[in-house]
């Protein structure tokens, strides 16, 4: 076994008690799938043994026929990738932010929040990143049904 | 080589137009309004020694209340744009307003994104445009001296030709 | 930790807002900072002027369409993005471009490097009240905007990828021409690194200045030279190596000072590193094609592409749905991962090492977009960049 898959198998070990659908998306990644409560708890599992940094937080919209919003939370060691999976409700979803455990996922919180929706409890700033202060509320521009445009300034 | 041959040209047409522009020396305001930054890099590139458009009498300024000519380069997001507002608001008259790159002339490649609310000439009056993604050095002086002439109809003679 | 200017305000505690002009670099931003006295207790940022909502105009792109979009995210690392979104998408397409493109793609990639670093030299010396090398680093970086413009006929968004490899090629007298460059550009290298590391003027402004252990850069999750200044050897070319960095060992540059210093001694060295590559690379040319073919529908499937660019990890998410759009692209830039965590390193710190501090990261507002404001005791004061980093190198003296 080559050094990016021991990484990723070293991994999975520590997120064992989590009981999470593991997933190979493609070479040198690993996908676990938890619940949203677990979420802290997968990060200190894997932060706690020193695996890896955190890399980014993706959000996936996968539109009202699904019914899913997914946020994919990336951490990587070296080449190796694992990216806890959580999926969510499209509108009122919540998370337990991260910031107790990584100081600076508070910007990766932020955009996910305001493109799409989801809470972060616990976070210290939930203010916009990018979006304009006059932005209505409720507008999540990363939802699928958002409008694409600007329309009139 | 041709390369030369242009940058000799070049000189002796800008050596034609220095001495005149230097008594009409023009104080620039630059503001990004959401630019992806290639166009903020080529205008400060200007300023550096092989463009030297301080021989011109060129001057970047901190402050609108001190500027002739407002030069905007990015899209206009939301954000920027009351900014910009208030910016050309401050500054005194006579102002000019150049436009600069392909976003500020019709947002470019972004002009159907949803934090994009520009072009340039939606909001102010633009004297000047100058496309390119990013224009050049010399595309970006050119639009200064096209608005200068504007400023000071003089017949200026660029002696071009041969290196 | 960063902390909400508006939560439990204590006496003497104002804000400083700063930005969103900056007039050395042209570029938006917001920071925010609350202090007591003269010591940081909370920081933050707040970004947008540069937003222009990228992630939602990939959608109703095609994939060829796109890539003229992404090599515009920033005017300074065009190339690094596109590459990365050309890695991505030939992986998810089964694709792999030929040696010689490849090895096209890392030559653009150690140029736009090079030239990046000069230019933020440039910029960190003006910002510490040095014109004349600001000067001098931009007279220089010219020399490698020649080379690209040369090769694919544009200073800036030179945009020489495509999907599936690359659209120019070099000719005989370009590889001339990128020799006699390198070699100019390992002269100059040399010139900056003695007066970094020996000029004393130039050493009050910066050595000692914003300094970042290797253990906080590790747990912040710091990325890029600023990162190898701390001795944290993070470096997406060695660790995960794409295209011809497969065929060619980079070596990492370190230092572990972690201080302003050491992030200009990095990224120097680091010109060094590049020339090597490309002569390395030079010597080895693959013939061969320049492009491979790609299908204009995508399979479906989700890839992460992670590349190197100047200031450090460039993370791409790609999503496909097997049609001739992405269903999705989220782009982490290394300026966002490296402000987060150097904001909640501001905690704790003097307000004079903060502009400095930002600096050194080599913030690319474009990729990101930010600025300042500093909360002090119910006041509200509001400084330009200008005075924020006056404020820094006076309180040097």
């Amino acid at each position: 076994m080559n050094a990016v898959e021991t990484a990723l198998q070293t991994a999975l070990e520590h997120l064992a008690p989590l009981n999470g659908q593991v997933t190979t998306p493609e070479d040198g990644r690993r996908d676990v799938t938890i619940n949203a409560g677990d979420l802290l708890e997968g990060a200190r599992l894997l932060l706690d043994s020193g695996w890896g940094y955190l890399t980014a937080i993706t959000g996936l919209d996968h539109g009202e026929s699904e019914g899913v919003l997914e946020v994919l939370v990336h951490f990587c060691a070296g080449a190796a990738v694992l990216t806890l999976r959580i999926r969510l409700a499209r509108a009122g979803g919540e998370l337990a932010s991260l910031c107790v455990l990584i100081p600076a996922a508070s910007v990766f919180e932020r955009e996910i929040s305001e493109m799409f929706g989801v809470t972060f409890s616990g976070s210290p700033d939930t203010r916009r990143l990018f979006l304009p202060d006059e932005w209505p509320e409720g507008v999540y521009p990363l939802l699928k049904e958002s409008p694409a445009a600007a329309g009139e300034a | 080589m041709t390369a030369m041959k242009i940058e000799q040209a070049w000189n002796n047409a800008l050596a034609g137009v220095a001495l005149w522009a230097r008594t009409n020396s023009p104080w620039v305001l630059h503001f990004n309004t959401g630019s992806c930054n290639g166009c903020d890099i080529e205008l400060l590139a200007a300023l550096t020694p092989r463009y030297d458009v301080e021989r011109l009498g060129v001057k970047l300024q901190a402050s609108p209340r001190q500027a002739d000519i407002l030069i905007c380069t990015g899209p206009i997001t939301r954000q920027a744009r009351d900014r910009l507002l208030r910016i050309y608001e401050q500054m005194p008259e006579p102002r000019f307003v150049i436009a600069l790159g392909s976003c500020a002339l019709s947002c470019g490649v972004f002009h159907d994104c949803y934090n994009v609310v520009g072009p340039l000439d939606r909001f102010i009056p633009v004297d000047v445009y100058v496309p390119g993604c990013p224009p050049r050095p010399e595309a970006i002086i050119y639009g200064v001296i096209e608005l200068l002439k504007k400023l000071h109809p003089v017949d200026v003679i660029l002696e071009g030709g041969s290196a | 930790m960063t902390t909400h200017p508006d939560s439990a305000a204590t006496p003497k505690r104002f804000t400083i807002p700063i930005g969103p002009q900056h007039p050395a670099l042209k570029e938006p931003g917001f920071f925010e900072f609350t202090v007591e006295g003269e010591t940081v207790i909370g920081a933050t940022l707040r970004l947008g002027y540069a937003h222009r909502g990228i992630e939602k105009a990939v959608v109703s792109r095609t994939w060829v369409q796109n890539l003229y979009l992404l090599e515009r995210v920033c005017g300074i690392c065009s190339h690094i993005h596109s590459l990365a979104y050309c890695l991505g998408v030939e992986k998810l397409a089964g694709v792999t471009p030929p040696p010689r493109a490849q090895a096209i793609r890392v030559l653009i990639a150690e140029l736009e490097r090079m030239h990046s670093h000069l230019l933020w030299l440039g910029v960190a010396a003006h910002d510490a009240g040095f014109e004349t090398l600001f000067m001098y680093s931009w007279r220089d970086r010219e020399t490698i905007l020649d080379l690209f413009e040369q090769i694919s006929g544009n200073r800036v968004n030179h945009s020489i990828n495509t999907l599936g490899g690359v659209k120019f090629d070099l000719t005989a007298e370009q590889i001339v021409s990128v020799l006699k460059a390198v070699e100019l550009m390992e002269e100059r290298a040399r010139y900056y690194l003695d007066l970094v590391r020996n000029d004393p003027m130039l050493g009050q402004r910066i050595r000692g200045i914003g300094t970042m252990s290797a253990a906080e850069a590790h747990r912040m999750g710091v990325v890029g030279p600023t990162a190898r200044a701390s001795g944290v050897g993070r470096d997406l070319r060695v660790e995960a190596p794409y295209a011809a960095y497969t065929a060619i060992p980079v070596v990492v540059m370190l230092e572990t000072d972690g201080d302003l210093q050491a992030r200009f001694i990095v990224r120097i060295r680091e010109m060094f590193e590049s020339c090597r590559i490309i002569r390395v690379l030079l010597d080895h040319l693959p013939e061969g094609d320049l492009q491979a073919r790609m299908p204009r529908r995508i399979p479906e499937g989700e890839t992460i592409a992670r590349v190197e660019a100047p200031r450090g990890e460039l993370f791409y998410f790609i999503k496909s749905n097997g049609a001739d759009m992405p269903e999705r692209i989220k782009l982490r830039t290394p300026t966002l991962c490296n402000l987060g965590s150097v904001l909640a390193l501001c905690i704790g710190r003097q307000l004079a090492d903060i502009p400095m501090l930002l600096i050194g990261t080599d913030p690319c507002f474009s990729c990101n977009d930010r600025a300042v404001v500093i909360h002090q005791a119910g006041n509200r004061e509001k400084w330009t960049w200008e005075q924020f980093r006056r404020y820094g190198n006076e309180a040097l003296r």
